[in-house]
């Protein structure tokens, strides 16, 4: 890989990473007392066009939720065009194919349920290689069969792990079949596509290996606290973590209670869930866990804007500390409407 | 008669000082072009950075006048 490919794209990138919001104006927005008070201050921040050109088209909570999809997407494509070398796209493109994946689920979910096609197209983040033209498509179609047959007739690769897996959820009638079968394929395309060598590739493979052992650890929580049979439990498992193999992910759900997860899981990177409080662990709260775990995920992405400073470290870095952006000011606006107390709002929010 | 290794060495040193601060403006001025598109206010301060470098080339040229005014 030329570093020199670098210089541009991650000296712009700093530039833009700097124009997040920090904690200061992320308080300063929780601490709004509605909903139209958030949207005129998200105005005075980078969100201005976004929240402009949605306040043309919808009010309340449905103009925030389109302004940062639009930023999500249009902060997406940007760094894509000006991120140089064909390695380096392809790479960034495993990163951005997670929004074809969850793009996918939400159409597949909405068809499960005969959402109509305009409200699933509102749900979707057209920040993937699936194109608009391909979306506005795929959610026009009658059912969720019709959606694979679609995928399947334009050469989509995700019709692939659904048409294998449509027979198993035609029989059991749930969604998580497809859903499950995405994901695992998603991750093993992925890591089969960063399997080199180079730095770019360790750092991408690294992130990936992490997030499979946590969404992994999301899934024994929930195959905990819902029951599910044991023999069962190995189906829902992603190879290809970095600290967790099936064998011990199996171990875990052996112990079928939350506290033995936590016992099990002394000595791995993943122990800091010791640290959540007990009366959760009895509740078998999994959201408490889920947040920690992702914090732990954002943590270690955002650690790559001290990596090498000529890699894709900071494209990756930069792209998770937006998307926490965006997340926490989606919490925001959502909580506002709800009219949430300012105190349980800031415990929702994610700071690193 | 001139030493012939004499103009040599001052073409090397006023040579390799601007091939360095070549390479060196070329990384600096893609990171500042960068950071200009994004903050068009740090066009100055982008602009010093660039032009640091120069020191090299103005070194080689000073010593390549001390090898061929100085020396000769």
């Amino acid at each position: 890989m030329i570093s020199v490919e670098y210089d541009y794209a991650n000296a712009r990138i700093r530039a833009m990473k700097s124009r997040l919001l920090d904690r200061k104006e992320l308080e300063e927005l929780a601490g709004k007392l509605d909903l139209e008070s958030v949207i005129n201050q998200l105005e005075e921040t980078p969100y201005r066009e976004d929240i402009e050109s949605a306040s043309v088209k919808y009010t309340g909570i449905a103009c925030v939720e389109y302004a940062l999809r639009q930023s999500l997407s249009n902060t997406f494509r940007l760094i894509l065009s000006f991120v140089k070398g064909e390695d380096t796209q392809t790479l960034m493109e495993i990163f951005l194919n997670r929004w074809d994946i969850q793009n996918i689920k939400t159409i597949l979910r909405g068809k499960n349920i005969h959402e109509p096609a305009n409200e699933i197209l509102e749900s979707l983040a057209p920040a993937g290689a699936l194109d608009d033209a391909t979306l506005v498509a795929l959610t026009k179609q009658l059912d969720v069969k019709a959606v694979i047959d679609l995928l399947a007739t334009w050469g989509i690769e995700y019709s692939r792990p659904l048409t294998q897996h449509f027979k198993e959820y035609s029989e059991r009638k749930d969604l998580v079949v497809l859903e499950y079968a995405l994901d695992k394929f998603y991750y093993e395309h992925a890591l089969s596509v960063a399997a080199g060598e180079s730095y770019d590739e360790g750092i991408i493979r690294g992130m990936l290996t992490r997030e499979i052992d946590v969404t992994n650890i999301k899934s024994v929580l929930r195959i905990i606290r819902d029951k599910v049979e044991l023999e069962d439990a190995q189906y829902y498992f992603i190879r290809g973590g970095k600290e967790l193999d099936v064998n011990k992910l199996s171990a875990l759900s052996a112990t079928r209670t939350i506290d033995g997860v936590i016992k099990q899981l002394t000595g791995t990177s993943y122990d800091f869930l010791a640290s959540v409080p007990d009366e959760y662990v009895k509740m078998e709260k999994i959201s408490a866990f889920e947040k920690e775990l992702d914090t732990f995920l954002l943590h270690k992405a955002l650690g790559l804007f001290t990596g090498d400073p000529l890699s894709i470290a900071l494209a990756i870095g930069y792209l998770w500390a937006k998307l926490n952006e965006i997340a926490n000011i989606r919490i925001i606006a959502l909580c506002k409407t709800e009219y949430v107390p300012e105190k349980e709002l800031m415990e929702e929010l994610v700071f690193v | 008669m001139v030493e012939p290794m004499i103009p040599i060495g001052a073409a090397i040193a006023f040579g390799l000082g601007a091939i360095g601060t070549g390479m060196a403006q070329a990384k600096i001025g893609a990171a500042g072009a960068g950071v200009i598109a994004e903050k068009p206010e740090l066009f100055g301060l982008a602009l010093v950075f660039l032009a640091l470098p120069e020191t090299l080339v103005i070194l080689g040229f000073v010593i390549a006048a001390i090898i061929l005014f100085v020396l000769v």
